[in-house]
């Protein structure tokens, strides 16, 4: 299924287009198959998905476990080649990067915040934080200047030099927001981000990355079964037996929303 | 639009200072490794130099002292060291060295399995997988065998003075036993580095991906 989008020129001069279509989309993911083989048995993970996000865009991604929706945003994410079709980020097609390139870009580009926080434990927050931005080669000085303050940010500048064990789940997702802004992204890759924390640190965490989103101009993209966070998405996209069955705009979420609110 | 670059590779400095922290969060099972190392070091080292002590002694000693010492038996024993058996221990003792990094080295990938994802995520590269692992082992190994070879020295140069006494002091073959001392130190920091190699490997090649995974 082709995505629509008012903003796309159907045809045309063909490098205006072209770099229209940069502009306004962060990551196109053009024809995407990937395909899988357990022994003799292929496992048709995506069947041809076409979807673009745009740039500072809050997009979800949703679907059943097995509909291929972890394998989309790990192709969104730099984190895993297509078999047949093109994914491009800042419209650069990524199964053309070697592994040098492919790094940086995951280190510049992108910003991942996963279910299970995925901190090194026994390093502390500022360590953290810094990771990243150690990777990019940065002075070690600017890189503990920047990092403090992203901690703060996020509201953790009081406890930058705690290790996340000594912390709570919400804390330690905190982190891994600082973390994920280390190198100035433009994407944030979060999958189920509330995913192992309770509703009220939920709704916090959402509404940190919904800030961000706004302050920062950086395009999330999230993989979730949580309702709170769908509803602040700008669109969802809905995966279904590997390809992207239904794409909501923030019009339907919110009406959605509305009526369940009115029905409870 | 987009200018594409190649990921940097992070300065020595650095991954040296990862590495130690990893070594210090898992200290005693580095220690129980370290100590594996030590004994199998220690082990060859006195093999060796004790042995280069007693053709010292037999070559160097005068006529008068070589005498005494055979009255008193001291030299009739000195072959036994550089038997079959012995080297077979030796071998033995170096392979259950090796065995214990590689596994221990194992152990430690495989418990990273996130932390290594994550890392690759966050723009490491996998030379850098590599050097931390290589690293990691190569402390261990460094301090297991200079340890052991301290050890060693001192076994075998004590057990030289008892037996052909004090007198023999002089005829003790410093040159050879530094020799060794060098062979030693190359064979134990090889050996570290050849059970690294193996979970080094696994863990560059891990895909980011696995990160995103809570079960492994």
């Amino acid at each position: 299924m082709v995505e629509q989008s008012a903003d796309i020129p159907a045809a045309g001069d063909s490098a205006r287009d072209a770099s229209v279509l940069a502009a306004a989309h962060i990551v196109r993911a053009v024809g995407v198959r990937k395909t899988y083989w357990r022994g003799e048995h292929a496992v048709h993970a995506l069947a041809g998905v076409d979807f673009s996000v745009r740039r500072g865009e809050y997009v979800s991604i949703m679907g059943p476990s097995g509909s291929g929706k972890s394998t989309l945003f790990n192709m969104i994410g730099g984190l895993d080649k297509p078999n047949a079709g093109q994914v491009f980020i800042d419209e650069v097609n990524i199964a053309a990067l070697d592994n040098f390139e492919l790094a940086w870009l995951r280190c510049h580009k992108i910003g991942y915040i996963f279910q299970t926080f995925n901190l090194i434990p026994v390093a502390s927050a500022l360590d953290n934080v810094m990771l990243p931005m150690l990777f990019a080669g940065m002075p070690q000085a600017d890189a503990q200047d920047k990092a403090a303050e992203l901690l703060k940010k996020v509201g953790l500048g009081h406890r930058i030099l705690h290790k996340p064990t000594q912390m709570s789940g919400g804390q330690q997702q905190r982190i891994a927001c600082a973390r994920a802004l280390a190198n100035d992204p433009t994407i944030i890759l979060a999958d189920e981000p509330t995913g192992n924390l309770d509703a009220k640190t939920g709704r916090d965490i959402i509404e940190l990355i919904r800030r961000l989103n706004r302050e920062e101009g950086v395009t999330i993209i999230s993989a979730t079964h949580d309702h709170k966070m769908l509803a602040v998405s700008d669109r969802i996209a809905w995966i279904r037996d590997g390809l992207v069955a239904r794409i909501q705009n923030r019009e339907e979420i919110q009406i959605e929303e509305g009526k369940i609110g009115a029905d409870h | 639009m987009s200018e594409m670059q190649r990921q940097v590779k992070l300065p020595m400095r650095k991954a040296i200072k990862i590495a130690w922290r990893n070594i210090r969060v898992r200290w005693w099972r580095s220690m129980l490794v370290t100590s594996g190392i030590i004994l199998a070091l220690a082990f060859l080292t006195y093999v060796l130099c004790s042995d280069a002590i007693a053709r010292g002694v037999q070559s160097g000693a005068p006529q008068r002292l070589l005498e005494q010492l055979r009255k008193s038996g001291a030299l009739g024993a000195a072959a036994e060291n550089s038997s079959a058996t012995t080297w077979w221990m030796v071998g033995l003792a170096l392979l259950i060295a090796f065995v214990g990094i590689l596994n221990a080295m194992l152990m430690s990938v495989t418990e990273r399995f996130a932390e290594i994802g994550t890392m690759k995520c966050l723009g490491a590269l996998d030379s850098f997988i590599i050097k931390l692992f290589l690293l990691e082992s190569t402390f261990q190994g460094i301090a297991g065998t200079v340890i052991g070879i301290v050890v060693g020295v001192l076994l075998a140069v004590i057990e030289g003075l008892a037996r052909y006494t004090f007198a023999s002091a002089r005829y003790i073959p410093g040159l050879e036993i530094l020799r060794f001392v060098g062979i030693c130190l190359l064979i134990g920091v090889l050996l570290t580095i050849a059970g690294a190699l193996y979970p080094a490997w696994r863990a560059a090649r891990m895909q980011p991906v696995d990160a995103m995974r809570s079960e492994v």
